[in-house]
């Protein structure tokens, strides 16, 4: 075992249909070439006698309702990115070998980790509109025709046998060649290797010679390895521009799918998401998601970013996005014993990304008052992984009622009598029956944001205890003394 | 049609018609009144709509609430529709179990609720429409209210709803909080005032006088 190929046959025909969902189960058929010169090139297997090489008026006739297309590179460049990313996911040393078609160097591989690997990589690929098949031999070319024949992973073993009733047209023989080999009734590669390589390249000469090799699996070749991602990013345009949001969410899932395909590949986790939108009217509009648990569940990212993009509203349509995906190293932890950790981390965080993407980041988390006496003075913090035994109760339980506040503080007009509030008029109005204060505190004020209040605690006639503050600018109520 | 028996008559068949999803079980408050009147604490799987009116203590039955989870070590999400929420008014140690959504405005606290709800890592989730405009709730549509029952019914939550009046259609248990805060008076502990609190359930039924 030391190449592998990931092949998919028909692979512009398939491209083609993942990009556009709404030719999945119709008859389709590539063409090439214009007019009356054109010809099929890729025939999907809904279109009934319809065959590659066949021209298109004929194709029409036979299966009236075949849709026809050109060839679409951009779907072809997402769907060869999905692929090199699965062979990535198998070995370092990886070659794009044509669209549709990569080859791995499995060196060092485990043979049966590997196959084990090849058979999930195949289904993943299949999931996602790419019916690949995998083939394992001893050079690229071995594994090449493996690849062709197999359904859908094959590991050649013996070599000779394998080969044996492959057909000729495997080595790839010139029509010259082709012919005097059926002429000598040679129709397989196994009745190609039986005879002498020597007496083969004196009647065909050298192209005979590697004619032989390539049917025998001998034919080697260094590979040209492809440079892992060391970026994430898609960027795709819509032409003509868009108005709604469901043409970008498919393409979102689609680029979202090669995205998390490549972190995957290169041993990634995604910790932000950042989605840029281009505007008609030469604008752009950006949002980062941080992920609060990095992973690659592309069903998550789709939650997070569909409940912030149905809430938006462009100025303008949609004529291009970008998804870049920041990656991390996955985390790996083990809990104690005795932690009381979360039942279900991963439907935790996705819901907490959504509940974030609603509200915004800055608004979700776990608070934690700042230490300072400076008035609604705190920070937010990460939610913890698990909740940690409760310290030994307070010393002194806190006394009085608990303060819900009016943010922003608002403004007062205050009454004094013998320099306490006597009367109130505002947010809320009122004769004052009970004064509590004042209490006074400062901070930074060898700072330009230094800061001074005076608090008190107030009883009103009608009823209701608040919160008052006295600052430099003026009164204000803060709250609710609950 | 109003006599007792026939009211029962009536429960029952409505109970028999809608079978309550999970066995009723509850999450404490650590506010004696409330939960000897539930039965044990807030149920699981379903709405309970706790009226506070302004001063009648329903913030520092909030905070009671958190400090009871938190000794139990079970996690709360608090949705704060008016964001009134003060961190520094409860000991730090309180807060290491609570994730606090602030939000703007009431679809924001529904849409959040929603979300949280579904979440089964929660032990309760607090969902507080004090101080909302009245006419933002008026126009709350009564099946969105239909949808977090149906939501919570399938989830181990308990499920508190704060609001200034009786808000929540359908909901099985609604209390009306009758505290007074007051500045003059003995300054007890918040468990001493708490101990007095005086808690009346509006609407609401133990799910024993349905079997009874």
């Amino acid at each position: 075992m030391n190449f592998a190929v990931l092949l998919v046959p028909d692979f512009a025909l398939h491209a083609l249909r993942c990009s556009e969902p709404a030719l999945r189960h119709q008859p389709v058929a590539l063409i090439d070439g214009e007019g009356r010169k054109a010809v099929l090139t890729e025939v999907s297997p809904e279109a009934e006698g319809v065959t590659p090489g066949l021209a298109v008026t004929l194709a029409m006739a036979r299966c009236p309702g075949i849709v026809l297309r050109p060839r679409d590179p951009t779907a072809e460049t997402v769907s060869n990115r999905l692929l090199v990313a699965a062979a990535f996911s198998l070995s370092p040393r990886v070659e794009a070998t044509t669209g549709g078609c990569c080859t791995v160097d499995l060196q060092g591989a485990d043979p049966v980790k590997t196959t084990a690997a090849l058979h999930e990589r195949v289904a993943e690929l299949t999931r996602l509109g790419l019916p690949a098949r995998a083939g394992v031999g001893a050079t690229p070319l071995l594994a090449f025709y493996a690849a062709r024949c197999a359904t859908p992973v094959l590991v050649v073993g013996e070599k000779n046998e394998f080969l044996q009733n492959l057909p000729l047209a495997f080595a790839g023989p010139t029509a010259e060649q082709a012919g005097v080999l059926d002429n000598w009734g040679i129709r397989t590669l196994g009745q190609l290797t039986a005879l002498p390589k020597a007496e083969i390249g004196r009647r065909l000469g050298t192209d005979g010679v590697a004619m032989w090799e390539r049917a025998a699996g001998e034919a080697t070749r260094v590979l040209r390895l492809t440079p892992p991602a060391v970026t994430f990013a898609a960027r795709w345009d819509y032409e003509p521009p868009i108005e709604n949001l469901e043409p970008l969410l498919f393409k979102l899932r689609r680029f979202a799918e090669c995205l998390a395909f490549e972190l995957r590949g290169a041993g990634f986790v995604a910790q932000a998401l950042a989605l840029t939108l281009l505007l008609e009217n030469e604008t752009d509009y950006r949002r980062e998601f941080s992920l609060a648990e990095p992973g690659t569940d592309v069903d998550g990212w789709l939650k997070v970013m569909h409940a912030h993009l149905e809430t938006l509203k462009l100025p303008s349509r949609l004529i291009a996005a970008q998804l870049v995906a920041t990656p991390t190293r996955p985390q790996v932890k083990q809990d104690g014993l005795f932690e009381t950790g979360l039942r279900d981390p991963h439907s935790f965080w996705e819901n907490f990304a959504r509940v974030a993407a609603i509200l915004g980041s800055d608004r979700l988390s776990t608070p934690v008052p700042s230490d300072s006496w400076r008035p609604d003075s705190f920070t937010l913090e990460k939610p913890a992984e698990s909740v940690p035994a409760p310290a030994a109760p307070l010393v002194h339980p806190p006394r009085g009622g608990v303060l819900r506040r009016f943010r922003p503080p608002r403004p007062m007009l205050v009454v004094l009598e013998n320099a306490r509030p006597a009367d109130l008029s505002g947010a809320v109005g009122g004769r004052v029956r009970t004064v509590a204060g004042p209490w006074r505190s400062s901070g930074g004020w060898w700072q330009p944001e230094g800061w001074a209040v005076e608090t008190w605690h107030v009883e009103l006639a009608r009823g209701g205890v608040y919160q008052l503050v006295r600052t430099a600018d003026g009164w204000t109520i803060e709250g609710e003394i609950d | 049609m109003s006599s007792p028996s026939t009211i029962a008559a009536l429960r029952s068949l409505v109970a028999a018609w809608n079978p309550p999803a999970r066995p009723p079980s509850g999450v404490p408050t650590g506010v004696r009144a409330i939960d000897e009147l539930l039965g044990g604490g807030l149920p699981t799987g379903q709405l309970t709509e706790v009226v506070c009116a302004p001063g009648t203590g329903g913030q520092s039955v909030l905070a009671q609430l958190l400090e009871t989870t938190r000794a139990a070590r079970q996690r709360v999400a608090l949705i704060d529709a008016a964001d009134a929420f003060a961190p520094e008014a409860v000991p730090l140690e309180v807060l290491r179990h609570l994730v606090w959504a602030r939000c703007r405005h009431l679809t924001e606290a529904l849409a959040a609720a929603d979300v949280l709800l579904r979440d089964g890592n929660y032990a309760v989730v607090l969902l507080d429409l004090r101080d909302v405009p009245a006419s933002a709730l008026n126009r709350t549509p009564s099946t969105r209210w239909h949808r977090l029952h149906r939501v919570a019914e399938r989830q181990p939550a308990a499920v508190a709803v704060f609001s200034r009046s009786g808000l929540v259609p359908a909901v099985r248990w609604r209390l009306e909080l009758g505290g007074r805060r007051s500045l003059a008076g003995p300054r007890q502990t918040r468990g001493q005032w708490l101990e007095d609190l005086p808690v009346q359930a509006s609407r609401g039924f133990l799910a024993e006088e349905l079997t009874a």
